[in-house]
């Protein structure tokens, strides 16, 4: 009887293969190697000699001796400046923002209050607001509002060099650009949560801010690392702000990007191999949060 | 310890009345229900008494104080929810010691009063557990703890079993009620089932859209309900209601009549009136001797049988009572639902003649839905006016 059953199993799982499963892998496989080609053809590409990446097909790796690790060594050499100060502003503006979006959301969802609803719609809003939009008003708002004037006294006292305020820039900017996204996040989150223990806190006799402290903060780890991977992604990633604060790749101040933008690019054309090696040198630190984050990211985007 | 009042709490929504002037008394160390169906306003008022809504008028007082506008934590109570509400991310002792901690308490205070809650309910060795690692009936004893660490004067119960299984839910109450023996503390206590107020309460409060019906000891709402919700509501299977008019010589329906002294019923015959008699007061011809005092027999088929081990659940389909044939209303009236011991011959189908018990016969008015009486006497008898009581 049992014998008989796993016989058809069987012959229904074959007939099965010869049919629709063939289509279906094909189809993924077609689909693997759309998304992951031009991956594969940047990282065979930045470990070429400059001669190796004109002679070969983009997509083929390194033969005849047209291998090296050179492009990545002249890549952490440029780029080394720059993703330290891309990391001495993208850290704090990510923790920053997830922090300050957590507590609106907090306020938004589980303190109660007249007219939540209006001053969410104002949140849901600033996550529309494209990028493009804000470019002049920021640069006009940076030239009325002076940060390197205002903090004159840390260039006058410390080795820091003036150029630095331009970070400071970088950073209040992506906090507040950050802040709506994060807000809309966290209050997902908070929906979910129970309000009879919030109401068992009140009675137990813990103030709104113990209550986040002691009870929300604690609970919100999951999506604390959905935000700081997200925002610190966008953050580290973005070019628009810092070409419209900090301007120029030359700045000792200029972030990764920046410097990225310009590497291997030269009067005698594009070095291909150096730019890659220079991407996956920049994209590193995004794929270690990931990794670090990521049992949390994954329970987060569950809930 | 301490005496709950409530004067006059209403609440009002824009648009409904949750609760409309509320007014209970609470013995200092009672163990009170609020029950009644959903939406009734029972959990509303407890939250009132909580302050974790604040009523639109009247006063609540919590032994000489008058909490109305006072915070939670400073009403001396607290309180254990439907979901049970621990703290996910803190152990047992953390999730005990929570409130004690925000209130800065000496750490060898805490400690004695968290170990001496843990006592209280069964639950000393499992301070360093988490919540998660826990079963349902352990973690609705946390949550006691959690309210009986703070030693409060009043607790309040919003269906803290009603997440529970079944027969943990039938332990729980017990060990809830020797819980109130030890403490001594008053108990407010909301839940639908009314099985879960008759059990443990020194009085219940059972209450219907917004309003309270009856504020009495379980027996008293059971055998002298004082309207025709309370009635249909307290007891289980519910009462078997019967429309019908009030005439010179008794009740008369489209199914049957019953016989009796109409003076004191406090109506004039003619009335429509309703008659209420609880299933264990239908008694099947052979078992007629048990009834205090049996009305005339009534024709009746068995319809479904429902035998629940200690006793069968009877369907019975009323004929017409091609007699007198009066009674207005006709629907769904033809049935009545009578136990009996489970050593009964009956079968389906079968044609059988039963009698009400006289003495727990209940009349509701059906304008108001008020009790007329609770128990009638016999047609020979001087008053109507005997409750179910004397007739035991």
């Amino acid at each position: 009887m049992s014998t008989d059953t796993s016989r058809t199993d069987r012959t229904d799982r074959l007939a099965d293969i010869d049919g629709y499963r063939v289509g279906l892998y094909v189809a993924i496989g077609l689909l693997v190697a759309f998304f992951l080609t031009p991956i594969e053809s940047g990282f065979v590409t930045s470990l070429k000699t400059d001669a190796a990446v004109g002679n070969t097909a983009p997509y083929l790796p390194p033969l005849f001796g047209g291998f090296s690790i050179a492009n990545y060594v002249t890549a952490v050499e440029v780029l080394a400046r720059g993703m330290g100060n891309s990391l001495l502003f993208a850290v704090p503006a990510t923790l920053l923002s997830a922090l300050l979006g957590s507590f609106a959301a907090y306020g938004l969802t589980l303190v109660d209050w007249k007219y939540q609803v209006p001053i969410l719609v104002l949140f849901v809003a600033g996550v529309f607001i494209p990028y493009q939009a804000v470019l002049v008003p920021l640069s006009r708002l940076y030239s009325i509002v002076n940060v390197a004037d205002l903090l004159w006294f840390v260039w006058a006292y410390t080795p820091v060099s003036v150029q630095y305020a331009d970070l400071v820039e970088l950073t209040v900017t992506h906090i507040a650009y950050g802040i709506p996204i994060c807000t809309v996040l966290f209050r997902s989150y908070y929906t979910s949560m129970s309000t009879e223990m919030m109401e068992a806190a009140r009675l137990d006799g813990a103030s709104i801010r113990r209550v986040y402290r002691r009870i929300v903060f604690p609970l919100s780890t999951p999506m604390f690392a959905v935000v700081l991977i997200y925002q610190f992604t966008q953050i580290w990633n973005d070019l628009l702000f810092a070409l419209v604060i900090v301007s120029t790749g030359s700045s000792p101040a200029a972030p990764v990007t920046l410097k990225l933008a310009g590497l291997g690019a030269s009067l005698e054309g594009l070095d291909f191999g150096l730019r890659m090696a220079g991407a996956f040198v920049a994209a590193l630190p995004t794929l270690l949060v990931y990794i670090a984050f990521g049992d949390e990211f994954a329970e987060g985007v569950a809930s | 310890m301490a005496r709950v009042q409530l004067t006059d709490v209403t609440k009002r929504y824009e648009d409904v009345t949750a609760v409309e002037e509320m007014n209970l008394d609470i013995k200092d160390g009672e163990f009170i229900t609020l029950v009644g169906p959903s939406g009734c306003g029972k959990s509303t008022t407890m939250e009132m008494i909580a302050g974790l809504t604040s009523p639109s008028d009247g006063t609540v007082m919590i032994g000489d104080r008058d909490v109305t506008t006072l915070p939670p934590k400073d009403r001396g109570i607290s309180m254990v929810f439907q979901n049970i509400a621990l703290f996910p991310h803190m152990d047992v002792y953390d999730n005990i010691s929570f409130g004690l901690r925000l209130r800065d308490y000496e750490k060898a205070e805490i400690d004695r009063r968290v170990d001496d809650a843990a006592g209280i309910v069964q639950m000393e060795g499992m301070l360093d557990r988490m919540p998660d690692e826990m079963s349902g009936g352990q973690r609705q004893r946390i949550a006691i703890a959690r309210a009986i660490v703070r030693e409060p004067e009043v607790f309040l119960m919003d269906e803290p079993l009603a997440n529970l299984d079944a027969k943990l839910r039938v332990h729980m109450r017990t060990e809830l009620q020797r819980l109130h023996k030890e403490l001594e503390t008053t108990i407010i206590y909301v839940t639908h089932d009314q099985a879960e107020a008759m059990t443990m309460s020194d009085r219940i409060a059972v209450l219907n859209e917004g309003e309270l019906q009856q504020f009495a000891a379980p027996l008293t709402c059971y055998n002298e309900p004082r309207n025709e919700f309370v009635a249909g509501f307290i007891g289980s299977p519910a009462m078997n209601f019967t429309n019908g008019d009030l005439t010179g010589s008794g009740f008369s329906s489209a199914h049957y009549d019953v016989t009796f002294p109409t003076e004191g019923v406090g109506i004039s015959p003619g009335t429509p009136v309703t008659l209420g008699v609880r299933p264990e007061d239908v008694y099947p011809e052979e078992t007629l001797d048990d009834a205090a005092d049996p009305t005339e027999l009534i024709d009746a088929e068995v319809d479904v049988l429902e035998p629940m081990g200690d006793e069968i659940f009877v369907y019975l389909m009323l004929a017409e009572d091609t007699e007198s044939g009066m009674g207005g209303d006709v629907s769904g009236d033809d049935t009545l639902l009578m136990s009996v011991s489970p050593d009964s011959t009956l079968e389906e189908g079968d044609l059988i003649n039963v009698a009400l018990d006289r003495a727990k016969i209940h009349l509701f008015d059906d304008d108001t839905g008020e009790a007329l009486v609770h128990g009638v006497a016999r047609a020979t008898g001087a008053s109507a006016d005997a409750t179910g009581e004397e007739a035991e």
